[in-house]
């Protein structure tokens, strides 16, 4: 540790802290604009200047780290001038419009004119004005305001990783420009506006349209993504201005999907009143007519449950309290993409926070397309790549990562079995094993040579595996990660301690979702099937959009085609055309609620933002249907509620009770007795496997709904269907419309091709013309038509 | 020949720069070139190179003047990162001019030097960023550099020792900022000139993070002789501690400008009335620029001063590159500030604000002072917008920015005045 004199005071700081971080440790106020703490240092504003005793000049705090008995100086008349020069250079081509510009009231440049300021400017030149540029669909761009703290342009570079705002031209023509127009590509572009100190890069959506003193800020939680990042909706009356990152929380940077979706919470795919179905249409009705109609579909029937991943803690309580009163015997689906529903040893949820991930010797990512999926993990995995840190990814698409990874490998879905092998005999070649392991790879025919990246980076002191869908979908899935599971203990990651063993859910509270429904879960698949069987009388919907999401859109529409649906949700998707009763509830940002986000990590919503229809929150309505179905209300309040959401989450109970929220993380489910062997995989012949990419903007009935994130989609859409060009050559197939043959008969695509794409596998974007093949395997091509 | 005898030196850079077709590999090697470098490769080890580096006091000729030997002994070794050696042949500071007569007329002595120093650093790759002006200059160093490769001077193992070193030409863009050393790093890294913050300094994290040692021309081609005479040799020339010769860039209004070797310690008068032909109007200066233009003036006051890097700090301004501009009584002090003040405005890189906003800012208002149109507080303006950039920024250009202002206000100010209206009373 260091020791240095701030201001005559005695501090004590690891070595290599800059000055200026010890000054903010030390809560010690030194002006700055280009410092970031997530962000490089650039030195260049020159604004934290501080005295050194012995240095004949200044020194940049930022970038000047202390040294033993240094004595530093925050404030003296000598500093005063030269924070007031610095102002006035900075002031004298910054045009004097803070009464139009967004930024003010929060702006480091309009703060600091305060403090250093000169009530009038030596200088009587003409000033500076600056062509804007295009930054994508959420930033707007008055570069005239620029002060040329390049805070964006290592922002792009380093978390973003597309490097793609750069800086033109020197002295004072110097300026912050795009190279191409629309360039912006990052999922993260909206944290730019935050990230300028200035006007110069302004959030779109809320330009022109507030100002920060008129905003209410409401405390929530992201539930986009299972990151479940801390959000404050920042609202105006009951309208939603903006969603910023929550200072100090976890992640200090929030994705584009999860700032932008706000607009849905006023689209018009939100259910706002109860509505029944009158001849071909939905009709907007009253709270009693819908339940009573509810019950009419409901009561004394089989059903099914399906619901969305996406409620909170008391939420799902209040579902299962429903499913116990009323249908004992009900099956309920919280996943629309798993198909293999037997236990898996480790189950959804992240054992490890993302700062242990990123700190972690080793990382493998494995079939995940984590920038789409988890676009802050991303961001924590690039950062990981920029202090050499190793990252390997092995899976059937490599594109879209942003990031020079370590090692990668292509494979297809059906290789994973021969990658485990293979990685299962590297570690063994190494002195590693468990026990198994030997009848595992006995199991396993082929080898495929990226097992031995992963093997290799087992044998690292740390390692963390992140396992993404093309494995927790895969039909032999809890197989394949058992062989997994098999790897990280035979290697040492399984210990308490030092557990890597991630698999990414579905979405939110999957550690909550596995202890409220473990015992009564079955695939989404399962349940449609049943019901297209005649199995099912009806099913109830809570939040999902089976149809819009998922692997089984083909299957719901069966299902619904045989039985009636009843919609329970804050906004619908493309399954409400068949529902016969919709009964709103209200959306996350309306509640006070808990949410466990991926790691495990606690984060309660306060202060609601008001709603704006007839929505109840989701546990009232739930209760409402049990009194309505003829049964004793378990529940009459929260507390109440909380007490039987105890009895399922004894954990968080205690948490709870001792005061421990903050600090709590919920365990993530294991099952040491599941073990199975892989399935046998067919001889490789010339069908393609089918996978379907996951895009951020198109995933979720919210961001559907968002008309911001669905204009971003389109400026990043693909190809609807993806092959590698190799896959068409081997087949002696050109590029363009060509047949699908797959159990939904022949279909005509228009087929594009990229290299970063595995070959032999067909990627297919959801939503897209292609979506109902999400729930293939295999399926072959050929030539177009005739 | 250079003589043994330090008091009879007369040169050592430019010792051999007169011989017709001395950049010929042939012709160099007849005038004495590589001749030491066999017994360097094969019988020096790099602790005595570094040694006798050290005991020679050369000084960087760039302009700072750091003590070579110095610089090379913070070069950490053994990290397992690869060592690289950079010759800054950008000079681009106005006045100077030296360093492209010694590539033009004696590559070979240049290159000579650089293996020597590749040598003692341990180097596999070294590099020349010559000034992108300078065509000529990088074609001829070109040609030298094949010709040194051919004879094995250059490439795998050297004259058949374990040592191999390549050497690469690149030419920068027409940047001023690129002769400051990490900007100079940062071009060759392919990315805009723009000075890097230090620490870390470029000996421990430059090239692509690797330790780095960036040398000027001039320092570079004095190893050789260095190392033949010895560095004690080299230290009894010029004066203590401003040891060796010096090229010094005369300009300006002198009856014969153009580069002088000479020992260091050798006075300002000595140098324009004995070298460089005496002055074209009087008998005094009107002002000199000692260093380069980023150096602060000195007067006739001074005029007797000893060029050394040690008299000229005392005297508040320094030696820099050795670039002399000398201003006689004609001279228009208020134009030349002007110009140079344009030459800063353009030529600065933009990253930190004082520099940004502050050459632009003093470059508009001596406009308008010399155009007779200055407002009352012009000088209060001037005065603080060059002092409080001076110092406050990553590299020093602001500083030189600040000089030629600083010195006008100081030591002219009536020429200010004079375009300043006051306003009616």
């Amino acid at each position: 540790m260091t020791t240095l004199f701030i201001n005559d005071v005695e501090v004590t700081v690891a070595p290599g802290t800059s000055i200026l971080e010890a000054c903010r440790e030390q809560e010690v106020s030194v002006p700055y604009f280009c410092y970031h703490p997530e962000l490089s240092v650039a030195a260049n504003c020159r604004m934290c200047l501080v005295e050194i005793e012995g240095w004949n000049k200044p020194a940049a705090s930022c970038c000047t780290p202390v040294a033993e008995g240094m004595k530093v100086t925050t404030q003296s008349e000598s500093l005063d001038k030269d924070h007031k020069m610095t102002m006035e250079y900075l002031l004298i081509n910054h045009p004097l419009d803070c009464p139009v510009c967004d930024q003010g009231g929060e702006c480091k440049l309009q703060d600091y004119a305060v403090d250093y300021g000169a009530s009038k400017g030596r200088y009587s030149e003409g000033k500076r004005a600056v062509n804007n540029y295009e930054l994508g669909p959420f930033v707007t761009t008055a570069m005239t305001r620029c002060i040329h703290c390049t805070r964006c342009v290592r922002f792009a570079d380093e978390i973003a990783g597309t490097g793609d705002i750069g800086v033109l031209n020197r002295g004072d023509h110097m300026s912050i420009a795009g190279i191409v127009d629309e360039c912006l590509s990052s999922e993260l572009s909206g944290n730019l506006p935050d990230v300028c100190p200035v006007g110069a890069l302004l959030d779109g959506p809320s330009h022109d349209v507030s100002r920060p003193w008129e905003l209410t800020r409401h405390k929530s939680t992201c539930t986009q993504c299972p990151n479940g990042c801390d959000i404050e909706i920042e609202s105006r009356g009951d309208e939603v201005i903006r969603i910023q990152p929550v200072e100090n929380s976890p992640e200090p940077w929030l994705c584009d999907r999860g700032r932008y979706v706000y607009d849905a919470f006023r689209s018009e795919n939100r259910i706002l009143t109860p509505c029944v179905r009158q001849d071909d249409g939905m009709q907007d009705s009253d709270w009693d007519d819908a339940v009573q109609r509810a019950v009419e579909q409901l009561s004394g029937k089989r059903i099914g449950m399906v619901i969305s991943p996406f409620w909170s803690v008391e939420g799902y309580t209040a579902i299962r309290l429903l499913r116990d009163t009323a249908f004992p015997d009900a099956q309920v689906a919280f996943d629309l993409h798993r198909r293999d529903m037997r236990p898996f040893a480790f189950e959804e949820g992240f054992v490890q926070t993302t700062q242990q991930i990123e700190d972690a010797d080793e990382v493998v990512v494995l079939g995940c397309d984590l920038r789409q999926r988890l676009p802050l993990m991303m961001q924590r995995l690039r950062k990981r790549l920029g202090n050499d840190k190793p990252v390997t990814r092995i899976g059937s698409m490599n594109y879209r990562s942003n990031a020079d990874l370590s090692s990668e490998a292509l494979i297809r879905p059906r290789d994973w079995s021969a990658v485990i092998a293979r990685a299962m005999q590297q570690v063994m070649d190494l002195g590693k094993s468990a026990a198994g392991m030997k009848e595992w790879i006995a199991a396993v025919e082929d080898r495929h040579e990226a097992g031995k990246l992963l093997g290799d980076a087992l044998m690292a002191g740390s390692c963390s595996l992140i396992v993404g869908e093309e494995i927790r979908c895969h039909p032999d899935a809890a197989a394949l990660i058992h062989g997994l599971d098999l790897l990280m203990r035979g290697c040492g990651h399984a210990e308490a301690d030092a557990d890597g063993r991630n698999l990414v859910p579905e979405g939110m509270n999957a550690q909550v979702l596995s202890a409220v429904f473990g015992d009564v879960r079955s695939s989404a698949g399962d349940i449609f099937d049943a019901a297209a069987k005649g199995e099912l009388d009806a099913i109830l919907l809570v939040g999902s959009d089976p149809i819009g999401d998922g692997l089984f859109p083909v299957q719901a529409r069966k299902a619904l085609d045989n039985v009636p649906l009843v919609q329970v949700g804050a906004i619908t998707g493309q399954i409400s055309g068949g529902a016969q009763v919709m009964l709103p509830a209200s959306a996350y940002s309306e509640i006070e609620g808990t949410f466990i986000n991926m790691e495990g990590r606690v984060r309660v919503a306060t202060n609601p933002i008001a709603t704006i229809g007839e929505q109840r929150p989701l546990w009232k309505v739930m209760m409402r249907l049990v009194q309505a179905l003829g049964h004793a209300v378990p529940v009459v309040n929260i507390e109440e509620l909380r007490q039987q959401s105890i009895g399922f989450l004894p954990d968080l109970g205690q948490a709870w009770q001792s005061d421990a929220i903050d600090s709590f993380m919920m365990a993530t489910p294991r099952h040491a007795k599941a073990a199975y062997l892989p399935a046998a995989v067919a001889a490789d012949d010339k069908s393609l496997d089918v996978v379907s990419r996951y895009s951020l903007y198109r995933e979720g009935m919210w961001a559907r709904a968002s008309a911001l994130l669905s204009h971003a989609g389109v400026l990043h859409a693909l190809d609807d269907v993806l092959v590698h060009p190799d896959t068409l050559q081997t087949l002696g197939l050109q590029q363009g419309m060509l047949t699908v043959v797959s159990e939904q008969g022949e279909q005509q695509f228009n087929i594009g091709t990229r290299d970063d794409v595995s070959p032999g596998v067909l990627f297919i974007a959801k939503h897209s013309v292609a979506g109902d093949l999400s729930n293939s395997v295999r399926i072959s091509l050929r030539g177009g038509a005739a | 020949m250079i003589s043994a005898d330090p008091s009879k030196v007369t040169a050592i850079c430019f010792d051999r720069i007169h011989h017709p077709n001395q950049h010929k590999l042939e012709v160099a090697r007849a005038n004495g070139a590589y001749k030491l470098l066999p017994k360097v490769l094969k019988e020096f080890s790099s602790e005595k190179i570094i040694e006798e580096v050290k005991t020679a006091g050369i000084r960087g000729r760039g302009g700072a003047g750091f003590p070579t030997g110095l610089k090379w002994s913070f070069v950490p070794r053994n990290t397992g990162k690869p060592i690289y050696l950079m010759c800054n042949a950008d000079e681009g500071e106005p006045g100077t001019f030296k360093d492209r007569d010694i590539m033009r007329f004696d590559p070979h002595l240049l290159i000579e030097g650089m293996i020597m120093a590749g040598f003692a650093l341990g180097v596999r790759d070294a590099y020349i960023y010559i000034r992108g002006e300078f065509l000529h200059e990088a074609n001829v160093l070109n040609a030298a550099i094949e010709e040194a490769y051919a004879a094995n001077l250059l490439g795998e193992h050297i004259l058949g020792t374990d040592f191999s070193m390549n050497l690469t030409v690149h030419r920068g863009a027409g940047a001023y900022i690129c002769g400051e050393e990490t900007a100079l790093i940062e071009s060759v890294e392919g990315k805009a000139g723009r000075p890097r913050f230090k620490p870390p300094f470029p000996a421990v994290e430059g090239f692509y993070r690797c330790p780095t040692v960036v040398n000027n021309v001039e320092t570079l081609s004095t190893i050789p002789a260095i190392l033949e005479f010895g560095g004690a040799w080299h230290a009894s020339i010029g004066v203590a501690n401003n040891t060796g010769m010096k090229i010094f860039s005369v300009s300006g209004q002198v009856n014969k400008p153009g580069n002088y070797e000479v020992p260091l310690g050798t006075s300002l008068k000595t140098l324009i009335e004995e070298h460089c032909g005496g002055l074209q109007h009087g008998s005094l200066p009107k002002a000199v620029i000692p260093g380069g233009s980023s150096s602060p003036w000195l007067t006739a006051e001074h005029y007797d001063i000893p060029l050394t890097f040690d008299d000229l700090a005392k005297a508040g301004s320094m030696l820099g590159s050795g670039a002399i501009i000398v201003m006689d009584e004609t001279a228009d002090v208020l134009a030349v500030t002007r110009r140079l003040a344009h030459f800063y405005a353009h030529e600065s890189c933009g990253q930190c604000t004082p520099c940004r906003e502050g050459t632009g800012w003093l470059e508009r208002v001596l406009v308008r002072i010399e155009n007779g149109q200055g407002l009352p507080g012009d000088i209060a303006v001037l005065e603080d917008a060059a002092q409080y950039m001076a110092g406050r920024t990553i590299c020093a250009l602001a500083d030189g920015a600040a000089a030629p202002v600083m010195s006008l206000i100081k030591h002219f100010p009536e020429a200010v005045r004079a375009g300043i209206v006051e306003k009616a009373a």
